[in-house]
């Protein structure tokens, strides 16, 4: 009877101390949720109600801020245009041409590690001096591929100075830059079984359809993953403004991440930039909700149905 | 009758060389594309300015001016630039791998009471985007902690996880630990933190590094933070030196490419040296969510 008694005792003294380590390790996450994380996004609906600028007492002016930045501001709209132009031209850019690499680097050649490594070496190097180093190449007179433009008869392009190229050009980067993807994409590629591709060949499947009934199935989840950690990304895109066009030339280039840095710290106004943050979240949850909601149509899982 | 599955045979094996000659042939071309911009960067940072302007440009420069980077040295303050952004990174980079490592080993193997809540708060704040907080976090530490000019609100985030994502990936590789390790070392008496420290760290190394370099990357591509909470010229980090560097010699390119070319320098020596993790770590991410 006594020993009965003990059992459950000694084992909920373990548990315990168990708890205790538990919370004494989960003190930084704690922290960080509460200060960093929720606090701040409550913070940002809060102030975004206020016409809060800095210098004097904030005042409570309800969804005007809104309102003025869907009926009178002159930027939102193309701001809105020119951060999805670009992230729907990146993400489908680096998607495709990450995806063929990966492909390429699958079959056994010779140095494969060293060609992983070379597609890796952009995605190491400094935002900021890609950005600066790229807009040489793009140099309107002397850059390299308006040289490349004239050698083949053609005019000369302003790359990043012509509003109707800079988001293009941009995106070119964004693909080049994509060396990240091609490594995870890899890694899926050498996780497809080999006997499925074996069994389709004897049953006479050519190389394209085993690409499109055997490797894109196989994949899908890990295209997801990617479609939606670079989505993410580049709709947050703000590095190659800051550095280089200055939202410009016009407004073409004036991405989301960009106005509302623009509002809030060259001109002060932070509840209207707060009111342009939540906007910008709002977008951003739009589209990984949509991702999220048309992925159980076309994401195939090994193992079945059991999810 | 026997020699025509034979002859199959050799027939596939003679085109899937062909296929591989013409792999090799497409992954050697587009490797030199995607190496041609920093060949041509560099090769500019090497150049004359009238050398540079001349047509046809040549690929090779003529003689390579080293020189040029000796004058870039005199307005680019690159080593004091390099030790600014260390001093926000090496901090950072420890704090956050270790608090995420605490975290982590809490979500994959302690029992405590609101376990899922919290959980279930951490990956949701994996799903907000980091600017969505910028605003608030920025009057906070500056209106109301005073930080001014100063590394700190940089770093101190750091110190509180290191960021879901990086919880999440330590989490899952813990998971991935066989239990009878940590179950045996219980029986022998050992509390929770010395299987921490004796079982589980020595076992997810791997793990801790790539979350290191995903911190240390972060910091290195960042701009937007460094550039509203460093204002003094002497506190400048790589990224805000190389961007005013770039507005005051807006036509000297080979000045300013030789700039580009030194803040190029950390990453790639960081990534020749740890190649091997890079590559595991990112592969990690991909296959573990």
């Amino acid at each position: 009877m006594e020993t009965i008694n003990k059992l459950p005792k000694r084992r909920s003294r373990l548990h315990k101390s168990e708890e205790r380590v538990a919370y004494l390790c989960l003190i930084p996450a704690f922290l960080g949720l509460i200060f960093l994380t929720y606090l701040p996004l409550a913070g940002v609906l809060g102030i975004s109600l206020t016409n809060w600028t800095g210098l004097k007492r904030p005042e409570w002016i309800g969804f005007d801020n809104y309102v003025k930045l869907f009926t009178a501001d002159p930027y939102l709209k193309d701001s809105i245009i020119a951060t999805i132009y670009f992230a729907v031209l990146s993400v489908a850019g680096s998607m495709i041409y990450s995806l063929f690499i990966a492909m390429l680097l699958n079959r056994k050649i010779p140095g494969r590690g060293f060609f992983r490594a070379v597609f890796y070496v952009p995605y190491v190097l400094p935002a900021v001096a890609i950005y600066v180093g790229w807009s040489w190449l793009y140099e309107a007179n002397f850059g390299f591929f308006n040289f490349l433009l004239s050698e083949i008869g053609l005019n000369k392009i302003l790359f990043i100075a012509d509003s109707r190229y800079v988001i293009p050009s941009l995106s070119l980067i964004a693909v080049w830059l994509a060396g990240n993807l091609i490594v995870i994409f890899l890694a899926g590629l050498q996780n497809v079984p080999g006997v499925y591709h074996e069994a389709a060949e004897m049953d006479g499947a050519n190389g394209w359809q085993r690409f499109l009934h055997i490797t894109l199935p196989c994949m899908s989840p890990i295209i997801f993953y990617n479609l939606l950690m670079s989505l993410i990304a580049n709709l947050q895109v703000i590095t190659p403004a800051l550095a280089l066009t200055n939202g410009g030339p016009g407004n073409s280039s004036r991405f989301m991440t960009y106005l509302m840095y623009d509002q809030a710290f060259v001109n002060y106004k932070l509840g209207y930039a707060c009111a342009t943050t939540f906007i910008i979240f709002a977008i951003l949850a739009a589209f990984t909700a949509v991702l999220f909601k048309t992925s159980n149509r076309w994401i195939f899982y090994e193992g079945g149905d059991d999810r | 009758m026997s020699e025509a599955p034979y002859v199959r045979l050799k027939s596939k094996k003679r085109s899937q060389r062909t296929m591989n000659g013409i792999t090799l042939i497409l992954i050697v071309f587009f490797a030199l594309l995607v190496l041609f911009p920093i060949w041509w960067i560099f090769r500019t940072s090497l150049m004359t300015n009238s050398e540079i302007y001349k047509f046809p440009p040549s690929i090779v420069p003529k003689d390579w001016l080293f020189s040029n980077y000796e004058k870039t040295l005199e307005v680019f303050k690159f080593w004091k630039y390099l030790l600014n952004t260390m001093i926000i990174i090496v901090p950072s980079c420890l704090a956050g791998t270790f608090t995420a490592t605490l975290c982590g080993y809490a979500f994959a193997r302690l029992r405590f009471r609101g376990k899922q809540l919290i959980w279930a708060l951490c990956i949701g704040s994996m799903l907000l985007p980091a600017m969505v907080t910028l605003i608030p976090l920025y009057i906070a530490w500056t209106r109301g902690l005073g930080l001014h000019d100063s590394y700190l609100p940089l770093i101190l985030p750091y110190f509180c996880g290191g960021g879901a994502f990086n919880i999440f990936l330590i989490r899952q590789f813990i998971s991935s630990i066989p239990r009878e390790l940590d179950q045996a070392a219980t029986i022998d008496g050992a509390g929770s933190f010395r299987i921490l420290f004796s079982i589980i760290i020595p076992a997810i190394k791997p793990a801790m590094i790539v979350v290191a370099l995903f911190i240390f990357i972060g910091l290195w591509n960042d701009l937007l933070q460094q550039m509203i909470y460093i204002n003094s010229s002497d506190k400048y980090t790589i990224a805000l030196g190389l961007t005013n560097f770039r507005g005051q010699l807006k036509s000297d390119w080979s000045l300013t490419m030789a700039a580009t070319c030194l803040s190029f320098a950390p990453g790639v020596i960081f990534y020749l040296i740890g190649q091997k993790y890079f590559v595991e770590g990112i592969t990690l991410t991909g296959l573990k969510n």
